[in-house]
């Protein structure tokens, strides 16, 4: 049988929640780098959160927008800081963007990642280049939506994104901080990768192999 | 070297008897030949073939000695360390990016600004590079005029200067017309410009402009430069592409969407130096990207942070072939690529064997488990503290004044991470907080706590959040804020901004909230119990977080307790000017001063700022970033007085103690809060808190905590 769409993106949370785990500690040694060092910590505790919010939805029943308005709801109280509100303002959008959708074709996984971009632009009030999550998301959306427009196949549409999100990724180590706490930094931010940018790959990299 | 008293040409020189026969070295070489010769060579200019005849011995000898006492480390070459480090910086950015030459100038001189040792440094590299005969392209930029303005050339024949692009308005100084005409005139060049814009409004326009006969035969100049000179634009928002108007901000939008880093010559380039295409392309009269790359010397002057990665494109594209930039900038492009054997080869040149580790591996503090010290903090507290606060319902991150909300009065809620105790937890009570909201560790609370203040310390006519201006705070915050309005609580919010080390007075919103809180949290606690009006209380607040003034020095790090580790490092000498209560960098990290020189850079600072005149009055809070002990407070309090009496500005009440920490940092901040009279009486309202109680109105203030 075929997994409704509710399922696959609990799935996806699933995944996304392993892939922080097992880089917890790199997350949170790069953060040490150039913030107070608890980013790996403080996106575990958020997933986890995610997944516990989760288990009390029946998923048979729930509608894609479900799932990701509640996982919003559940990282939002078990975090705070600045990860806090930007995914959980990423993640209400994207259920917005689900609304009334019941599959995920290639269209709503498009909307869901364009809906966490703008989500995460627009609460932080960051731009491309800031040294932040949002140099892997924005990237990321795009990539997305010019694979739909090209008409690719679902395995590269998902290879254009990762690839986008990882260069994304790698290209903040040559851009200096300017919001949040690295932003204090400033030059000695440069070298670095930004914490927020890796883990975000992570994500957008859970995100893919599950869908 | 020591002073000598004559010198060894005329004193006693033995002569020779046979090839390494030294017969009579004079006394003081210590009966060292290889003092001896290093002393003639380097102390008195001597040649080698002086020497030779002076010792006695052969030319290749006293080669060799010279070598030899290099090696033995008789001899040692130091160059001052920063222009040590600017040297070696040039040699890495040669290396990595395979220049012909590089020219890096030192950041220890903060005399001039940036861009005029920049322009002086790219002069000198001009000056070296152009030769009689050559055509010089120019772009346009303000680092480039600056390096026309300071160009200082030899005789020079035929040579000539071409203007890079077309023409731009004149409404800034350094258009490519003055620019180029600036370095045509220091070099007594014949100049050639473009006399056609440099952005056209269509493509048409573009081809049609570029056949006129006067335009081609411009171009045809350009095409022949064998030399060029370019500053080297990033596209931050505060970037001169911005404000100078050269581009229309739409189409730099488009750019930036599809990967610009850096523009050279009005051509956008992504990260690793390919060309961005976009709508401004064919519209752009100037030299092409691939012109650019063609010319055989491609001189680029640029340095700042924000241009770290718009030069690294640059230098990826392979676009610049000598580039002339400033020390930090340079090290930044190659932390930025990668090349950290840099930073191991600095920090060991300039400063000498490591000095010995000074911190403990692991701060012994009092745990259970780490993971629980919030809970098990706020278990203490409330019970501590029950007879002014008390949980919202079953939640522990919610604390609510037992006395503070009444029907009628603006609410007040206060929060932010812990790790500061007693803020933001102790200033909650009867004419102070009504309710805080509680994070983790130095981390913003979720807006969920925040809702629940609200709530609780909504009396119907509205609530105020206070809080210090942090990324984290700001955002939860404002969701919460989203959430009690749509509860019908209405919300003002004040960012406490009171750490004026933490940006310059232009970015005065862009500053952190710290202990400064403190003046700012009982103004606004006192505006709320006397039943002002939600616009009056925000508008005191406000008042008091502009007139408040605070600078931190830090000594040592703090340390977490889940990591029990020192977060940073001061080094053993040293303290940081202007830090913040998490540990951000301040303004300068120097050597420790006395403590009077301490009060008296903090109170230069703030009395820059502070308009305050004889006669006004003020109130002074000595605060401990928490490890800095009262007795080392009440040093710095005695001369913060001290510094207000000589201007005559009365102290109308102080507070010496633990208000605002930062775990187990040591170090100390003083706040100022200028008072005028409306201030003056809401400090003095009563209020009664954990940590903060006033009790008979109108008299003296001062309440130790």
């Amino acid at each position: 049988m075929s997994e409704n769409a509710a399922r696959a993106l609990a799935r996806m949370f699933g995944r996304m929640s392993e892939m922080i785990e097992a880089r917890k500690d790199t997350l949170s040694e790069l953060d040490g780098a150039i913030g107070d060092g608890d980013h790996g910590i403080t996106m575990s505790i958020g997933f986890k959160a995610v997944i516990a919010a989760l288990g009390g939805l029946d998923l048979d029943k729930a509608s894609p927008a479900d799932v990701m308005s509640t996982a919003a709801a559940g990282f939002l109280d078990a975090v705070g800081a600045s990860t806090g509100p930007l995914y959980a303002t990423g993640f209400r959008r994207a259920a917005q963007a689900l609304a009334g959708r019941d599959s995920l074709d290639l269209a709503a996984c498009t909307d869901m990642l364009v809906a966490i971009s703008d989500g995460i632009r627009d609460r932080g009030k960051a731009q491309r280049g800031d040294k932040t999550m949002l140099d892997v998301w924005l990237p990321a959306a795009e990539a997305a939506a010019t694979a739909l427009a090209d008409g690719r196949s679902r395995q590269d549409f998902w290879k254009a994104i990762t690839v986008a999100a990882d260069n994304g990724a790698a290209a903040t180590a040559t851009m200096v901080a300017t919001k949040g706490r690295a932003a204090r930094l400033r030059e000695r931010s440069l070298g670095h990768p930004d914490p927020g940018a890796a883990s975000a790959a992570a994500l957008v990299k859970a995100i893919a192999e599950a869908l | 070297m020591a002073l000598k008293t004559s010198s060894p040409r005329k004193g006693g020189i033995g002569r020779a008897s046979g090839a390494e026969g030294i017969d009579s070295i004079p006394l003081r070489y210590g009966d060292d030949p290889y003092v001896w010769a290093c002393w003639l060579y380097y102390e008195d200019g001597m040649t080698q073939g002086e020497i030779a005849a002076a010792m006695g011995v052969s030319r290749a000898t006293v080669n060799s000695y010279l070598a030899d006492a290099r090696e033995k480390g008789i001899v040692n070459i130091s160059i001052e360390p920063a222009r040590l480090a600017s040297l070696t910086i040039a040699q890495e950015l040669k290396r990595h990016f395979g220049l012909a030459d590089c020219l890096v100038v030192p950041n220890d001189d903060d005399t001039r600004p940036l861009i005029g040792r920049l322009g002086a440094a790219g002069a000198q590299a001009l000056s070296k590079i152009v030769k009689s005969g050559d055509t010089l392209a120019v772009a346009w930029g303000r680092t480039i005029l600056s390096v026309g303005e300071h160009l200082e050339t030899g005789p020079l024949q035929d040579v000539t200067v071409v203007q890079a692009t077309g023409g731009t308005t004149a409404s800034f100084a350094y258009t490519p017309e003055l620019t180029t005409a600036a370095v045509a005139r220091a070099i007594s060049a014949r100049c050639v410009n473009i006399t056609a814009p440099a952005i056209v409004a269509s493509a048409q326009t573009h081809r049609m402009l570029l056949e006129e006969p006067l335009i081609h035969e411009q171009f045809d100049t350009l095409s022949r430069a064998n030399r060029i000179v370019f500053g080297i634009s990033s596209l931050r928002p505060n970037s001169t592409i911005h404000t100078s108007g050269f581009f229309e901000s739409v189409p730099l939008q488009h750019y930036l969407a599809k990967g610009a880093a850096g523009v050279l010559a009005g051509r956008f380039i992504d990260e690793r130096g390919r060309p961005v295409a976009g709508p401004l392309d064919d519209r752009t009269i100037g030299i092409s990207l691939e012109m650019l790359r063609g010319i055989g010397t491609r001189v680029a002057v640029a340095g700042g942070f924000d241009k770290v990665p718009a030069l690294l494109a640059a230098l990826r594209g392979g676009y610049v072939s000598v580039l002339v930039t400033d020390a930090a900038t340079g090290a930044g492009i190659l932390r930025a690529d990668g090349v950290t054997s840099l930073d191991g080869r600095l920090s060991q040149r300039q400063k000498g064997p490591a000095a010995a580790n000074t911190y403990r591996t692991q701060v012994k503090k009092f745990l259970n488990n780490p993971n629980d010290v919030v809970e098990e903090m706020l278990d203490g507290l409330i019970a501590a503290h029950s007879a002014y606060l008390k949980p919202v319902g079953t939640a522990q991150r919610a604390l609510v004044a037992r006395n503070g909300p009444r029907a009628g009065k603006v609410g007040l809620v206060i929060g932010g991470g812990t790790g500061h105790e007693p803020c933001f937890v102790g200033y909650v009570g009867k004419g102070l907080a009504d309710a805080v909201a509680i994070g983790n560790i130095f981390s913003s609370p979720p807006p969920d706590p925040i809702v629940k203040c609200a709530v609780a310390a909504s009396g119907g006519a509205g609530v105020l959040f206070v809080y210090g201006n942090y990324a984290g705070d700001v955002m939860n915050f404002e969701m919460a804020a989203e959430v009690a309005e749509e509860q019908g609580i209405p919300i003002r919010t004040i960012l406490t901004t009171d750490d004026i080390a933490s940006s310059p007075v232009e970015d005065k919103e862009g500053r952190r909230g710290v202990a400064g809180n403190f003046f700012v949290f009982k103004v606004a606690g006192a505006a709320c119990d006397r039943g002002m009006t939600l616009d009056q209380c925000e508008a005191v607040t406000r008042k008091a977080n502009d007139r408040t003034y605070t600078v931190g020095v830090a000594l040592e790090s703090c340390s977490m307790p889940q990591t029990r580790r020192h977060n940073f490092e001061i080094g053993p000498d040293d303290m940081e000017i202007g830090m913040g209560i998490h540990g951000e960098p301040g303004v300068s990290r120097e050597r420790i001063r006395t403590a009077d020189e301490i009060v008296d850079t903090i109170m230069d600072n703030i009395f820059k700022e502070m308009k305050a005149e004889a006669g006004d009055r003020v109130a002074v809070l000595v605060n401990s970033f928490g490890a800095t002990p009262l007795m080392e407070l009440y040093i710095l309090y005695r001369r913060v007085e001290q510094r207000l009496s000589a201007k005559n500005i009365a102290i109308e009440a102080n507070w010496v103690g633990h208000y605002c920490t930062s775990l187990d940092m040591a170090g100390a901040s003083i706040s100022i809060l200028h008072l005028d009279s409306q201030l003056a009486e809401l400090l003095h309202h009563p209020c009664q808190s954990a940590i903060l109680t006033i009790n008979t109105p109108g008299t003296d203030g001062s309440a130790p905590g």
